[in-house]
């Protein structure tokens, strides 16, 4: 089976905030790298442009000591002050111009630290209300906009990521079908998506279709690995925590398309801090893909090719994670079912 | 009719994960901006926050001749009880917040609102196996009971919601906090009914209502809209007029229309009285609507269980 490298994103190093409450505190660039250089099983950190960004040569610098890989650079294009009303979709030019700069900027910053992904969530592209935005002009500017930060250079791969809500009721970039029709409209080969899966749960998706239909078009650039409770909301939690079944069923799809770029995670650290949150969640998808192994994939694959089997899919799969054999109970069930008919 | 006011907190600066919107402000500018709303006539409060210097606080309800709906104890505090206030597993927390909410009910006492409402905005869990849930009902009997008995003329309102900052709040359905309030006997322990929580929460808002009230625990009425995903806050009817107007007519029948209902409006990058003098246009235009639904005819089309003939009827009143 397949291996991947594992990142964490720089901005959920430092301090967090919801609606209601403030988590841990803020850390400085220096001590984000400290801290992602010593968890176990981190091997890449992803760099939140601007903020983590605004000293280049720093982070070159850290890059280099730390040892650490950086696989993307994380634009955020969606800054209060100039985005509230859309970044890439305003219809502003003046705001449009300064989100595609953004992205264009990080696609330097990317090309001078050796990552060739710039991703990007683009949160200010969205809406609360009906009536209040026009979809057609607002797509319009999208694609273009996006066509444009992608021709600025052809070497380094733009992956967005969608979000069906939050901050606005609705997020333009909502689920895989959208990312797929973006990619389509603006028809340019380093335009392509940022997998994130707690997302994709959020969205109603099953994470392993979303991949196989990005890989099928050459857009399935890059991954973020969490997990939420599939009722909206994108509680970034640990992998597998809660959609175990669904979790394996995306890495052994992984593993079929071939994909070998990098899991990045968000991981919200609330109480236990980073650095424990994002061990334990990548101890979790390594243990996961350890149980696939065990399973064997191709048993899965040619289970799965079967029609009308998902009973022996389950039979298969769960003897392979619980191994204690439940014929007895069953025999027991029968026998007791039995005498209580008797008497 | 219900008088109608607005949250103090969301006259500030208000923020989600990703943004902040508006800019803190002192408490006599949240007056005269709410001043400026036509049709708001008073304040919820939120402790501790408002309170800090109470002698001013009274002056400008005075001064602007404002009613004080409810006090809001906002049990959520920067760096304290972060794993739960009412609920904690910890004894001395307990204890605090019990003392503290007393101090709020004292106060909502003086001011003759006698009515506290609290979301329990950390008592909760994200993950499965996190919490304690049998740990979590006593801690939170005990402490909800203590505070009650400190003053009975005093009810207490908790403000149930599904999530929120965490996955699961503790109080997530009407239906839990009814029957929690129930359990613990005090007859000043009962719900503050969120319109939007109970829409993003998947229930029917008006049904809500009417089993509230039949369990004598309809204590009070937070006003707002969503897309039925989330807490969006947002204007009254935007998404669900018709909602609203079942839920209107209903509280009408039962009796809650002398009281005040308060707006949880998140305004966002909108100018704050604007929002505001929309969102009481809006209250008040369902609620004309309401009033004119003839209720015998509400009652004939009830008994037919017709919808053929009861969607035209509701159309016909527009």
């Amino acid at each position: 089976m397949k291996t991947w490298k594992f990142a964490v994103n720089s901005a959920f190093l430092g301090k967090k905030r919801d609606r209601f409450t403030e988590y841990q505190p803020d850390r400085t660039v220096e001590e984000k790298f400290r801290m992602a250089a010593s968890i176990p099983g981190i091997s890449g950190i992803e760099l939140k442009y601007p903020f983590d960004l605004r000293d280049v040569p720093l982070a070159k610098r850290l890059l280099e000591e730390s040892g650490l890989e950086c696989p993307a650079v994380n634009v955020d294009i969606k800054d209060a002050t100039y985005f509230r009303h859309g970044a890439l979709s305003a219809r502003t030019p003046d705001a449009r111009r300064r989100a595609v700069s953004l992205l264009t900027e990080g696609m330097d910053i990317a090309a001078e630290l050796g990552a060739g992904i710039v991703t990007t969530c683009p949160l200010a592209d969205g809406y609360d209300y009906p009536f209040q935005l026009d979809y057609t002009t607002a797509w319009g500017h999208f694609i273009e906009s996006l066509r444009l930060a992608a021709s600025h250079r052809p070497d380094i791969r733009i992956a967005i990521e969608s979000q069906p809500h939050e901050p606005h009721a609705k997020i333009l970039l909502a689920n895989v079908g959208m990312v797929l029709y973006a990619c389509a409209e603006a028809g340019m080969p380093n335009l392509g998506a940022n997998l994130d899966i707690g997302h994709s749960f959020a969205a109603g998706e099953s994470p392993a279709e979303s991949a196989s239909l990005l890989a099928a078009k050459n857009r399935l650039f890059y991954i973020h690995v969490n997990d939420n409770p599939g009722d909206g909301g994108d509680w970034d939690m640990i992998s597998g925590s809660v959609h175990f079944w669904s979790w394996l069923e995306l890495l052994y799809t992984l593993d079929r398309i071939g994909y070998d770029g990098w899991l990045g995670g968000e991981v919200a650290p609330k109480h236990i801090g980073p650095d424990a949150a994002y061990a334990i969640n990548t101890r979790m998808v390594q243990r996961m893909r350890l149980l696939l192994e065990r399973m064997g994939t191709e048993k899965i694959a040619a289970l799965v090719r079967q029609e009308g089997i998902i009973d022996q899919t389950f039979e298969y799969l769960s003897r392979c994670l619980m191994q204690d054999p439940v014929e007895p109970l069953l025999r027991r069930e029968t026998e007791t079912i039995t005498s209580g008919k008797k008497s | 009719m219900n008088k109608l006011a607005i949250i103090t907190g969301f006259l500030g600066s208000t923020k989600n994960r990703y943004m902040s919107y508006q800019e803190d402000r002192p408490l006599r500018e949240k007056f005269s901006i709410a001043s400026q709303v036509t049709g708001i006539e008073g304040f919820e409060l939120c402790y501790p926050a408002d309170f800090e210097n109470p002698a001013e606080l009274k002056e400008l309800l005075e001064r602007y001749h404002f009613g004080v709906a409810a006090v809001n104890y906002r049990s959520r505090r920067t760096g304290q009880w972060l794993r739960g206030s009412f609920t904690s597993a910890r004894a001395s927390e307990r204890r605090e917040v019990v003392d503290d909410l007393k101090r709020a009910m004292d106060y909502a006492a003086e001011l003759g609102c006698n009515r506290i409402t609290t979301c329990p905005l950390n008592d909760g869990s994200d993950y499965l196996f996190e919490m304690d849930y049998i740990q979590a009902h006593e801690g939170a009997a005990e402490t909800l009971s203590a505070a009650c008995a400190h003053n009975r003329q005093v009810r207490i309102g908790i403000e149930y919601k599904e999530s929120d900052p965490r996955a699961r709040c503790f109080f997530g359905t009407a239906g839990e906090t009814a029957s929690f309030c129930q359990l613990t006997g005090a007859d000043n322990l009962g719900v503050t009914l969120d319109i939007g929580h109970a829409i993003y929460g998947g229930e029917r808002a008006a049904q809500v209502a009417v089993a509230l009230f039949r369990a004598k625990r309809l204590f009070y009425v937070h006003l707002n809209d969503n897309d039925a995903r989330w807490d969006w806050d947002m204007l009254p009817g935007a998404y669900h007029l018709w909602d609203f107007v079942e839920f209107f007519y209903y509280l009408r029948l039962l009796g809650y229309d002398n009281d005040w209902y308060a707006f949880d409006v998140f305004a966002k990058e909108i100018d704050l009285k604007e929002n505001f003098d929309a969102a009481v246009m809006l209250t008040r235009k369902m609620e004309q609507l309401t009033d004119r639904i003839d209720r015998d005819r509400m009652a004939k089309l009830l008994e037919e269980r017709n919808p053929s003939k009861t969607v035209p009827y509701l159309y016909s009143l527009l």
